[in-house]
């Protein structure tokens, strides 16, 4: 494995080399760098031509020009642009900032994509089914940017106007509670009776909610409270073992709600703690919570342990995580407020000079994050439907699930065991090939929401023909795109048994 | 198309497995398939209503159209550049149905904007086709000498290929964008066609790998028929629909690639244009002229759209396996 | 399109003159010989004979799909009973409806499937059982061995671990003791070093040893069905002997009947007591398998019976296809299904589906209008003479 991965790098490193070649020269060949200077009406005229091409090495052909880039990379030193700047310095503003964009973008279309193309799947023919499909093709159709101008001027804008009194009107709580109905109805496979029941159950929930949420005005000032952790946390707790054990025997059941409880109580508990952690302090938290539930599992699995310790260590994750929103969703009053009540933002990607607790930053990353990872991970998410609806239909229809049904296994452990693994194969490879294209889509969002990130850096290098800055972004993405395949390879090699060897 | 020779192909055999077997020929099956997909063929007739619209209303390389108006001649703004387009009905209390004199509106120096749009249109398509045709052929062609003759040439043409595919498409296209953008829509659309071909140059090469193995090819190769007639008369045709498939979708791609462009200023330059400059063009008018917005956004969708849901039509009809169940 | 039966390996020795001399009897008696080929060791009568308690009765069972192109009436009335430790075989051309009607009475049909009729395990109706208590028979009391090993098993799971959960799934007992009668299984089916078997992926095992697995894990639960598919169509000549052997030997231990579902004639005449010939997605005949064999009455199985390449005669002129293919599923013929390719046929058959009643010997049925032609011919193949034949 170790062998296969070092290998992997090796040759990913010539490639990525070799891509620098044909990145480097076509950037060069490009354009006239000297274009903005031949107009310049001012007496040095001739004296700035000469110093930049003193700078670039114009008086040098290409491939020299390249080998002295190569050069000083060698060395760490990734140059200067063509007015001196130092391009490093440049990059590591812009780096964290692209990154959390991009990585935020990929890892939720993964995980939002994967779940609603196994859902579909297995809903096949589903008034669900056909709505995601639709969906998906519009979303493949869209142009990010225009998704993205759309948002920043109607989502960001009227939902932070809506903030200051936020009532939902009758009209859109009628409007909200019909689509939950619909969704509810539409997840349904069985006769009319049963879909009609759940329309209406749809309707009913939905339109409850909202009125409350409205009337209590929860929008000004939200969160969930402990009931509610504790209510949540719970259901989730019998959902997980519903899925990895079945509600007979006992063992998992208590065992996930166990997690759900200690995890809730200990949220509680820890509230000095969780007042202003740091993210190691958070990481560790998690890490002690997945011990803790594994412990329970163990103990109270019985003849089933390895399930009930799959349920309660996700049931204890997810109380755990719904805890981070609960605390997140309380610390919006006080970050709303400081932002004159305008938590959406549609310029850059941090609101400058804003100095705040653990949780007002993350909310100010978030409020930042949010439209242009949303414009962002259409085609993504829509991809990721679209490849894992297909993998799991054609897995459903493998021989060894049926034989696994022929076993007389429940169709959970067919759908959890034997279907959804494989169809996860398949999809590793995706996420490679996608990783890329939100590179390339970053670049669009960066442009429309005024980031300072790498989009930028390349933009305006290449707007003035100047190889260092767009060389600079190039080695900085395609890096991060070997990592990701090495990621993915590393994912695939651990799902499929049959090429960890080779 | 030759679909015929796919009769003789390695699916009809593993199709008859679960399936009823008709008696059809390929080219048969595919076309009825195709027009049962009722998505297919509503994006068929939008896809050829944009095209013919775009194409006969205001007249192309030199033939003039049915509108009387010019992207490029300003005129007085009338009711402040409002679209004049009505399509309510009257008796529903809209405006009766018309067009108007300016049915898309107009800019803010006066130019007629359905005028605009169907050039903008043109542009768009002609540089997505090309972008198409040529990032096929040149895939095509890679793939199937890669797949076909395997050592020495395969490992040049891949290593060639995972360099290529290294580099995100958007960037590499910026690229050349900034390099051709200003020569005119069908040289930057040959341009981006020639560094767009990698991905369906692995695809056909994967196709040809399994292929090649195949008994019909072994048998040709047996009786000392030549590599090309191989790879041009007997494989090829079994790897069409995968081709047809992938060159459809690529055209999609290559109308929101071309879009991305335009908009970051790095496609067609003024004073010609293309959907996506039309849209970077009055970015800044989304407040007060937001039609000049809508319309090429409306366009741009409407194409992309059309042409993925041909493209998932031509799929279903190629490989029916995906859709159907199999006991 | 019946798969020839066990092409030769080695040719026999040839008696030229066996040719022009076709016996009544030749046709089963090539049949027994050509088993005989498969079968290196075990027989049927080496085995436990039937008991006369039935355990499984299929009445009356239809199957149709709803497809684009309109319904697929892929079985239509199948009835069939099977008795302890009893083996049944299914023969027909491929897209007779065997797959089917077997996967109907596993429940294991797609949901789009309309299944009518009923579908008794020791006298209880299994299609009209609640979901839960269906799956509790599947695997346990009824298993299936299905045609293709390498891809019926789950590539990412470990052998071990495959076998184990069918018993789980059944029964609350430690991961250890389910692997330690997995073990034993794979043991039973004669895979060597089972121990670290357990612990191997698919992709480690040939076909033969995959299919070994697999009836490991059907007879795991000590089942009183087992339905094998075609289990040995994807497997090489001498692999599918020992597999079958193996079959038998299992059965024999567990005390299980079987429905061996394949289009191999020899197997047939060397394993199943009684046989099903289906045509059509109709039963068309029924019997012991040594009368149907040496006097079939139903043209269709004589046909087959005709098709199959003789042993001695080795040469192509001996074979006599059933010209023509079987009818759509969707637009069937009127009348009988098989008289477009009949050479019996009459008017009689282009109007009217002869029932499957009970011919000349008893509990032997047959579903044709003039099976008393057969039965008055000498040679039941005959009718389907070539005319290269009829010319010489
Ligand atoms: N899910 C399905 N939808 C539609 N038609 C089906 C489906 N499953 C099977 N069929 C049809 O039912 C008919 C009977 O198929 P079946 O698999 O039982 O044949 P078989 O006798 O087992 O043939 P083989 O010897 O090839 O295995 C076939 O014509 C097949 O096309
Ligand atoms: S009923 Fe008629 S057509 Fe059918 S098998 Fe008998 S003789 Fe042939
Ligand atoms: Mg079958």
């Amino acid at each position: 494995m170790i062998v296969f991965i070092a290998r992997r790098l090796v040759i990913s490193f010539f490639v990525l080399l070799a891509a620098t070649v044909i990145m480097f020269v076509l950037t060069a060949l490009s354009g006239d760098p000297l274009e903005d200077l031949r107009q310049d009406a001012s007496p040095n005229k001739a004296a700035k031509i000469a110093d930049r091409v003193e700078r670039m090495q114009l008086d040098e052909p290409i491939p020299v020009r390249y080998l002295t880039w190569l050069g000083n990379v060698a060395r760490g030193d990734l140059g200067v642009n063509r007015d001196g700047h130092d391009v490093a310095t440049m990059l590591g503003e812009a780096l964290s900032a692209t990154l959390q964009l991009v990585i935020a973008a990929t890892v939720m279309a993964i995980i939002i994509g994967i779940v609603i193309g196994i859902i579909s799947a297995l809903r096949q023919y589903s008034g669900f089914d056909y709505t995601v499909t639709f969906a998906a093709f519009v979303c493949f159709s869209l142009p990010i940017f225009w998704v993205a101008v759309m948002l920043k001027q109607y989502m960001a804008i009227e939902f932070n106007n809506w903030l200051k009194d936020p009532s939902i009107p009758p009209v859109v709580i009628g409007a909200l509670a019909l689509l939950s109905g619909l969704i509810f109805g539409a997840l349904t496979v069985g006769d009319r009776k049963r879909r009609l029941l759940s329309f209406a159950a749809g309707l009913l929930i939905g339109g409850a909610l909202f009125t409350l949420l409205s009337v209590t005005r929860w929008f000004a000032d939200p969160g969930f409270g402990l009931p509610l952790i504790l209510a949540i946390s719970l259901a989730a707790a019998v959902g997980f073992t519903v899925l990895s054990a079945g509600l007979n025997p006992r063992g998992p059941l208590y065992a996930a709600l166990g997690a759900a409880l200690l995890g809730t109580v200990a949220s509680e508990a820890l509230s000095p703690l969780l007042a202003d952690p740091t993210w190691l302090e958070i990481i560790g938290l998690a890490l002690v919570t997945v011990a803790v539930c594994a412990g329970l599992g163990y103990a109270l699995g019985g003849l089933q342990r390895r399930q009930a310790i799959n349920a309660a260590v996700l049931t204890g994750l997810f109380t755990g995580g719904v805890v981070f929103v609960d605390r997140m969703l309380q610390a919006f009053n006080g970050y709303s407020e400081r932002v004159r009540g305008r938590p959406i933002s549609t310029i850059g990607a941090r609101t400058p000079n804003f100095q705040g607790d653990f949780w007002q930053m993350n909310l100010d990353s978030a409020g930042h994050l949010l439209l242009p990872s949303m414009a962002l991970i259409l085609i993504s998410l829509a991809t990721y439907t679209r490849y894992s609806r297909a993998s799991m239909l054609e897995v459903m229809n493998q021989d060894y699930v049926r034989t696994a049904r022929a076993k007389g296994l429940p169709e959970r452990t067919v759908v959890v065991k034997h279907a959804f693994r494989n169809g996860l194969i398949p999809v590793t490879t995706l996420m490679a090939v996608d990783f890329a294209g939100v590179i390339g889509g970053a670049v669009v969002t960066e442009n429309v929401f005024g980031w300072q990130g790498m989009g930028n850096l390349f933009i305006e290098g290449l707007d003035t023909v100047d190889p260092t800055p767009v060389m600079a972004f190039f080695i900085v993405t395609g890096t991060a795109i070997v990592v990701f395949n090495m990621i993915a390879d590393i994912l695939y090699a651990y799902l499929d048994p049959r090429i960890r060897l080779s | 198309m030759t679909l015929n020779a796919q009769a003789t192909g390695p699916d009809t055999a593993s199709d008859a497995q679960g399936m009823t077997i008709v008696a059809r020929t390929q080219g048969q099956m595919v076309r009825r398939r195709f027009f049962r997909h009722r998505a297919a063929l509503a994006g068929m007739i939008l896809f050829g209503f944009v095209v013919i619209l775009a194409f006969s209303s205001i007249g192309f390389a030199g033939i003039p159209g049915w509108w009387d108006k010019t992207y490029l001649d300003t005129g007085a703004l009338v009711n402040q550049g409002k679209p004049t387009l009505s399509v309510v009905p009257e008796f529903l209390g809209g405006d009766g149905i018309r067009l108007g004199e300016h049915p898309f509106g107009q800019d803010d120096i006066g130019i007629d904007y359905f005028a605009l749009t169907m050039r903008g249109a043109q542009q768009s398509l002609i540089i997505a086709f090309l972008v198409g045709i040529v990032g096929t052929v040149v895939g095509t062609v890679v793939g199937a000498v890669a797949g076909y003759f395997r050592g020495g040439t395969e490992s040049v043409l891949m290593r060639l290929t995972d360099v290529m595919i290294t580099i995100p498409v958007l960037i590499i296209a910026a690229v050349i964008g900034r390099m051709m953008g200003d020569s005119g829509a069908v040289v930057l659309g040959v341009f981006l066609g020639l560094v767009l071909w990698p991905t369906l140059a692995r695809l056909v090469r994967g196709e040809f790998l399994s292929l090649r193995e195949k008994e019909f090819v072994e048998a040709a190769r047996a009786v000392g028929t030549s590599a090309r007639r191989i790879i041009f008369r007997h494989i090829l045709p079994n790897t069409i629909g995968v081709i047809i498939v992938a060159a459809t979708l690529s055209v999609a791609s290559a109308v929101l690639l071309e879009s991305a462009l335009s908009f970051l200023g790095l496609g067609i330059q003024a004073p010609d244009t293309s959907l996506g400059q039309l849209i970077s063009r009055y970015r800044s008018a989304m407040v007060v002229r937001p039609w000049l917005f809508w319309w090429p956004g409306l366009f741009i969708i409407l194409i992309a759209l059309s042409i993925n849901f041909i493209g998932d039509g031509l799929r279903d009809a190629f490989d029916p396996r995906q859709t159907r169940v199999r006991a | 399109m019946t798969t020839p039966p066990n092409v030769p390996i080695e040719p026999h020795t040839v008696d030229p003159h066996t040719f022009d001399d076709p016996a009544v009897a030749a046709a089963s008696g090539q049949i027994l010989d050509s088993a005989e080929e498969v079968h290196v060791g075990l027989t049927l009568d080496a085995v436990r004979p039937p008991s006369q308690e039935e355990i499984l009765r299929v009445e009356n069972l239809t199957v149709e799909f709803p497809t684009e192109d309109g319904v697929v009436h892929a079985v239509r009335g199948v009835s069939y009973n099977l008795r302890e430790r009893e083996v049944l075989g299914i023969v027909g051309e491929s897209g007779s409806g065997k797959s089917v009607s077997s996967l109907a009475v596993m429940g294991l049909l797609p949901r789009t499937a309309r299944i009518k009729g009923r579908i008794l395990f020791r006298g209880e109706d299994m299609l009209k059982m609640s979901a839960r208590k269906q799956r509790g028979l599947r695997g346990r009391k009824i298993a299936m061995i299905f045609q293709d090993p390498m891809t019926a098993l789950n590539p990412v799971h470990t052998i071990g671990d495959q076998l184990a959960e069918a018993v789980l799934a059944h029964e609350l007992m430690p991961r250890k003791t389910a692997l330690a009668r997995a073990r034993e299984m794979l043991d039973l089916v004669g895979i060597p070093q089972a121990e670290t078997r357990l612990r191997s992926y698919p992709h480690e095992f040939s076909g033969g040893m995959r299919q070994r697995a697999m009836i490991a894990m059907a007879v795991i639960n000590n089942p009183d069905v087992i339905i094998a598919d075609e289990p040995t169509t994807a497997l090489d000549v001498t692999v599918q002997a020992q597999i079958l052997e193996k079959l038998l030997e299992v059965k024999d231990a567990v005390n299980a009947a079987i429905v061996l579902i394949t289009h191999d004639l020899g197997v047939i005449a060397g394993m199943a007591h009684r046989v099903l010939v289906m045509y059509a997605g109709r039963p068309v005949e029924l019997g012991e398998t040594d009368p149907v064999f040496e006097e079939p009455r139903m043209p269709y199985t004589a046909g087959l019976l005709g098709s199959i390449p003789s042993l001695e005669g080795g040469g192509a002129t001996r074979l006599r296809p059933i010209k023509g293919t079987p009818p759509s599923l969707i637009n069937l013929p009127s009348g009988c299904p098989f008289s477009p390719r009949c050479p019996l046929a009459t008017d009689i058959c282009r109007t009217e589906e002869p029932p499957l009643a009970e011919t000349d010997s008893g509990g032997h049925f047959a579903a044709c209008h003039h099976w008393d032609k057969l039965a008055a011919a000498e040679d039941p193949t005959e009718f389907f003479r070539t005319e290269s034949e009829t010319v010489a």
